[in-house]
């Protein structure tokens, strides 16, 4: 068992990003208008926090406030970027041509390759919660793709479902790379099974779990190698978790 | 020759083919490039790249 961190909710970066002053062109919406971002890594200036694990680069627990708060068209290269929407509604629009409206559960893979743009928006009338997860290529300058997908609540109650990687119904990015999804009535216990040369991170969206020794609450997070096998013990009805594993 | 990969955005940078288009020219070493240069997509410090070793994209090649 080795466990490389355990990341409380309050120990992550934190930004603050309104519609206006230096981020004007960057953050869109009315002046009211504020993104809230807490990074599990080192997001830009959070350069002295934890570098990521494996290829995933960010992992960014965000809130957008409503009537038109977002992100401005702005350019990418080479990261797959995921986002998992947790609550209210995400305008997804890109380069690729794509204008894309995503509800609760629904999630995206947006593969930037060798160039795109994209905005993100909500111009729903309440907040947006979205997890936006970053991943490195398995290929520089690959041609761009946009895929999307629907965690289905039922079909997943109480079993690991993976949303992206190489499974059946999942979205395949062509990198060593997983993310699954967890919902669980309490005093369940699952095992996750990755393979040993792989890195593990869980993520607690909602409810209480014990990992490894490790109780976490609400937005806390576990990272975990070596390992092939990992008892996830649910403590709480409604527990809610994302599964990342990661080539390391 | 190395490959270097923005952080904000995911901007590639490599040596081997520098970037003429802003003035630096093919097998300029990342070592060269001034410590005030930043990313010409999003303005990240060059402080915010990290070096990659992935290959290109190759039509045909499984990713």
């Amino acid at each position: 068992m080795s466990v490389r961190f355990v990341l409380r909710a309050g120990e992550r970066g934190y930004s603050w990003l309104p519609s206006v002053g230096l981020n004007s062109s960057y953050v869109a919406g009315h002046p009211d208008g504020v993104i809230t971002r807490h990074s599990s890594f080192n997001f830009h200036e959070y350069q002295s926090g934890i570098p990521g694990l494996g290829v995933m680069k960010v992992f960014g627990d965000e809130v957008f406030t409503p009537n038109g708060t977002g992100y401005n068209m702005h350019p990418h290269h080479n990261f797959i970027i995921m986002a998992f929407v947790l609550g209210g509604a995400l305008t997804h629009i890109n380069t690729i041509g794509k204008i894309d409206e995503l509800g609760k559960d629904d999630y995206y893979v947006f593969s930037a390759g060798s160039g795109g743009k994209h905005s993100e928006l909500n111009i729903g009338e309440k907040d947006l919660a979205v997890i936006y997860v970053w991943v490195l290529p398995g290929q520089l300058l690959a041609p761009p793709s946009y895929r999307r997908s629907h965690f289905d609540r039922q079909a997943g109650a109480n079993r690991i479902t993976c949303l992206v990687g190489d499974e059946k119904g999942a979205l395949p990015i062509g990198q060593v790379f997983k993310v699954s999804r967890l919902v669980s009535d309490a005093d369940r216990s699952h095992v996750y099974r990755p393979s040993k040369v792989n890195g593990f991170y869980a993520f607690v969206l909602e409810g209480e779990v014990a990992i490894a020794d490790a109780i976490l609450t609400r937005r806390d997070s576990i990272a975990l190698d070596g390992e092939d096998k990992i008892e996830i013990a649910a403590r709480t009805d409604g527990t809610d978790l994302l599964l990342v594993e990661t080539r390391l | 020759m190395k490959k270097y990969l923005c952080l904000g955005c995911g901007f590639s940078y490599d040596e081997a083919r520098g970037l003429p288009e802003h003035g630096i020219a093919p097998g300029t070493r990342w070592a060269d490039i001034p410590d005030d240069w930043v990313c010409p997509d999003c303005g990240t410090p060059k402080a915010g790249f990290d070096m990659v070793e992935i290959p290109y994209y190759a039509e045909g090649r499984p990713a």
